[in-house]
């Protein structure tokens, strides 16, 4: 394996000695070399895979791929209902979470334990359960909602299979992502900025748009970023609310040339390339944004406490809000699951219906051999993967953000990758790899938490690197300036700044480790069974009610974990009190 | 000048990783060829021996050389295969491993693993498409027993045996669909009184294939079966996945689901969930099209002999009555055979040779006649 560089050492002479000490890498030149070559290595590894298979056939280089892709009448279609989905859910998530957010962090809004719980469930629950629970909430046909208010409004009021309701879906669904980055950028944010304006004599509203916004940047721009790519390669919502009024999306085409046999790698890598592309202006523009010097830099030498802004008497009228918001997103989807996972097979409830309802699909979820085994699983691959990502994003985020280090975006660029290939052809490109390298990995719990890694570093980098934005250089230097290493300074300076951003990255990674399927299915093996295999299964069986008990089961240990970890959290973050 | 390394040694290094991580590229040629010989080798001759073998004689010695060996991995797609599993480590001593995906997966792992030398799979239980996929990439050693030879004959495949049959019924909800009232053909679900009742399921491409032809066989052009097609879309709502088309049926979101496997409504209907796919005189709307799913053993499997005994054990009396009991048709004509009586149409033979041509139809049937799977 290469280091970084280590030219031949000259032994006899003083002079090629000092030429070797200068050259000798220094720890901190080690450890940013280390990550490096990590980011780089995991993110390359399905890229070469997915280029190659676009770019080389049989008889060498062809682009025939793009023409499949691409050539075809309705491209501009389905391009159009994709960017129309995903900027709206964009827009509904960004908006959603930063308001949560915002209201959580900085005012003496009532019901603040609400938030955690509605922030972070509709992440837990699986896609598809959540998908299908809106469904049977706002199906013209079907919807509960729809007949709740059928005397008022007649029938069929909500229509879920609109690509408003497909907005809807994605973008509450994602809302829980801005949230998180938000409520990380909001707590590093020093009110007395805000206090100043309003002392000036600014309206509350003035002092959000004009100030607090304009602060919040980097991390609306990492939002934004995430969110619409999220939404590009959704498939789960537009498949299944999209198709049954015809809605196609551009992820779409991925599934249908990777369908048949043999599957149209060259296609589907074209239309990733697209993304790709895509991904490749965004992190280049939150670059462009995040660089504006110091004017995010809220977290500096001047201590500050941030202090609750006072609603007054808009307190109960957001209180209001708040529990509506609740009920929406998270008792009423949640109440449909919990509600199936009692019966033996979904019907409308009815009087008699809450007459039959058992505990048998509970029994028969305890009753299963591998779900000890597979929750074991999902929990060590979900902590183990969510510790390592947000560790080394920290430290590249310091190499990106704050080193002057030529071609420092490209390791940013490669950590957004993973983000745009598809999981099916992660799993191909790491099974190809570990099946050929002579270090046993392949069918080891091992594979699975570098597929993980792989995944979910773009989140990591994105949560890491919007919050490094928001610290001051002086701290370091000052740290310098009283003789702390380098490495020192890191961990007991940055690191602890950090914390609120790393600490909602690692969340992150946990909740959606558990429901990662599309690289798991080909890479797990016999024992090495995770939770979203189970689901898979259980899923295929049209086992639906034994399903939603498991993702009521899901959403309760999550909940708890998460809770341990903001408890945890609280102690090594940022201390407010000083 | 330092930076300037750093930045560097990173790019060259992570590139030397990763040609020496990949050895060349994707797609090229694994180890398959030296190393398999004799792991393949040693297969062949266990193959060899039980397929020279008859009656008695072969059971002895299968159980013999299977015990010996002791354990045996299954690579499928098979949702019933914990049920089938289990009676089978409580009649043998030897110990299942089951990697479970679906079908394509299970393909795409095994493609994977053979092209790479590495030999982790005794015998493949997944549907006829990706099973024949492997016996065309030459993977499979043909089983053959007695049990082989009493199969229904459309089972009988070429390096590999069904084990039971995916049959595709046309489901509806019966609070929905009156008794009397219930559809007597494809045909007329193209009639305009069932606007928005009727679903049709995203990736049923061998199901449409299967039609396609029996209508072709009746004296349709292709242009008419097409059109016909699109008329029966024009009156449905598309769902991806057959466990959320059950579930939307029995919940009432349409009235009447295409092409249902018979077991998950078989299966909703015994829990009680208003569903059904025959009239109460027993009657479904024919044909049904009918999928054979079964199992083939591999050439480099390490457990030969337990594979060979597996298949054996799945077509045996306590392997089909375990896919009974999961409302599953058996491959094995039986006394009570379900679908005893009924016009059936097989999926075509040569379906793996014009997939991408009925892949292409089916997605313009879908999306409403406009193309969206073109190449």
């Amino acid at each position: 394996m290469m280091t970084t560089a280590s030219p031949a050492v000259g032994t006899d002479t003083v002079a090629a000695s000092a030429w070797w000490r200068r050259w000798l890498p220094t720890p901190k030149m080690l450890i940013l070399g280390v990550v490096g070559l990590v980011i780089g290595y995991l993110a390359l590894v399905p890229l070469y895979y997915l280029l190659w298979g676009t770019f080389f056939d049989a008889d060498g280089v062809s682009v025939a791929g793009f023409e499949r892709a691409y050539g075809n009448s309705q491209i501009f279609e389905l391009i159009g209902n994709s960017l129309w989905f995903a900027a709206g859910a964009a827009v509904l998530s960004l908006v959603v979470g930063t308001a949560l957010a915002y209201l959580n962090v900085r005012t003496d809004v009532p019901f603040k334990a609400l938030f955690f719980a509605a922030s972070i469930v509709p992440l837990i629950i699986p896609g598809i359960l959540y998908t299908i629970s809106w469904i049977l909430l706002a199906s013209p046909e079907i919807g509960l909602v729809n007949k709740l208010v059928e005397p008022v409004f007649g029938s069929g009021t909500f229509d879920v299979f609109t690509i408003w309701g497909m907005i809807w879906v994605e973008g509450l669904h994602l809302s829980p992502i801005v949230f998180l980055l938000m409520v990380a950028a909001f707590r590093s944010m020093d009110p007395s900025l805000e206090e100043s304006a309003l002392m000036s004599g600014a309206t509350r509203w003035q002092v959000f748009r004009k100030v607090t916004v304009p602060l919040a940047r980097p991390a609306i721009v990492a939002s934004i970023l995430i969110m619409v790519v999220r939404s590009l390669e959704s498939f789960e919502v537009p498949a299944l609310l999209g198709l049954q009024n015809g809605i196609y999306v551009f992820t779409s085409r991925i599934y249908f040339v990777l369908r048949s046999y043999p599957p149209d790698f060259a296609a589907a890598g074209a239309l990733a390339v697209g993304l790709l592309i895509l991904a490749i202006i965004g992190v280049a523009l939150s670059n462009i944004v995040g660089r504006s010097g110091k004017n995010y830099q809220t977290v500096t030498g001047k201590g500050f406490r941030p202090r609750p802004m006072e609603l007054g008497k808009w307190r109960s009228v957001v209180g209001a809000g708040i529990i509506l918001y609740f009920i929406l997103t998270v008792i009423a989807p949640l109440v449909v699951l919990l509600y199936t996972s009692l019966l033996k097979y979904y019907t409308a409830p009815t009087l008699n219906v809450f007459k039959t309802m058992t505990l048998e699909n509970y029994r028969e979820l305890i009753g299963m051999s591998k779900a000890v085994t597979a929750l074991r699983n999902s929990l060590i691959l979900g902590i183990g993967s969510a510790t390592l990502v947000m560790a080394f994003m920290a430290i590249a985020a310091w190499f990106v953000v704050r080193s002057r280090v030529r071609g420092r975006q490209v390791v940013d660029q490669l950590a957004f990758v993973p983000l745009v290939i598809p999981g099916l052809v992660l799993g191909l490109a790491l099974s190809f790899v570990y099946l050929r390298s002579p270090i046993p990995i392949y069918g080891t719990l091992f594979i699975l938490l570098i597929a993980y890694c792989t995944r979910y570093m773009p989140y990591g980098m994105r949560y890491a690197v919007t919050s490094m934005h928001q610290i001051s250089s002086e701290l370091e230097e000052s740290a310098h300036v009283s003789g702390a290493s380098w490495w020192q300074t890191f961990r007991r300076v940055i690191v602890p700044l950090l914390a609120p951003g790393l600490l909602a990255g690692w969340v992150y990674i946990l909740v959606v480790s558990f429901r990662e399927l599309s690289s798991s299915i080909l890479l797990y093996s016999p024992g090495n069974e995770v939770l979203s295999i189970l689901i898979f299964e259980q899923f295929e069986d049209g086992e639906f009610t034994v399903l939603s008990a498991l993702g009521v089961v899901m959403v309760l240990t999550l909940i708890l974990l998460v809770s341990i970890a903001y408890k945890l959290g609280a102690k090594v973050g940022l201390n407010r009190t000083n | 000048m330092r930076n300037r390394t750093v930045g560097t040694a990173i790019t060259v290094s992570a590139i030397g990783l990763l040609l020496a991580a990949c050895g060349g590229p994707p797609g090229g040629a694994g180890a398959g060829g030296d190393g398999s010989s004799a792991v393949e080798q040693h297969a062949k001759e266990v193959y060899d021996k039980l397929n020279g073998l008859t009656g008695k004689e072969r059971t002895k010695e299968l159980v013999r050389l299977a015990e010996e060996e002791g354990e045996v991995s299954i690579y499928t797609s098979n949702s019933d295969m914990d049920d089938v599993v289990e009676v089978f480590e409580d009649t043998y001593d030897i110990d299942v491993s089951v990697y479970r995906g679906n079908s394509e997966s299970v393909l795409q792992r095994v493609l994977q693993e053979q092209s790479a030398g590495f030999y982790g799979v005794d015998a493949v239980e997944t549907n006829s498409t990706e099973l024949n996929v492997l016996n065309k990439e030459n993977y499979l050693y043909p089983y053959e027993s007695e049990l082989r030879d009493k199969v229904r004959e459309e089972g009988q495949a070429e390096n590999w045996i069904a084990s039971r049959f995916n049959v595709f019924v046309v489901g509806w909800n019966t609070n929905r669909v009156k008794p009397g009232e219930e559809p007597k053909s494809l045909e007329e679900l193209a009639e305009p009184k069932w606007r928005s009742k009727v679903s049709l399921e995203l990736d049923d491409v061998d199901w449409f294939a299967g039609m396609a032809e029996h209508y072709e066989e009746q004296g349709m052009s292709q242009q008419e079966i097409v059109d016909l097609f699109k008329r029966i879309a024009k009156n449905a709502k598309i769902v991806k996945g057959h466990t959320v088309q059950g579930e939307l049926l029995s919940a009432g979101q349409f009235d009447v689901a295409l092409s249902s496997y018979s077991h998950t409504i078989d299966k909703a209907a015994d829990e009680g969930a208003p569903v059904a796919w025959r009239t109460s005189s027993g009657q479904p709307v024919e044909p049904v099209v009918i999928r054979p799913n079964g199992i083939g053993l591999t050439k480099t499997a390490e457990n030969p002999a337990a594979a060979t005994l597996f298949a054996d054990f799945e077509l045996q009396q306590a392997g089909q009555q375990v896919f009974e009991e999961n409302f599953r048709i058996g491959s094995m004509p039986s006394d009570q055979d379900p679908l005893a009586g009924y016009d059936t149409v097989d999926v075509p033979g040569d379906f793996l040779a014009s997939m991408k041509k009925w892949d292409r139809l089916y997605a313009e049937v879908v999306k409403g006649g406009t193309e969206v799977g073109g190449e």
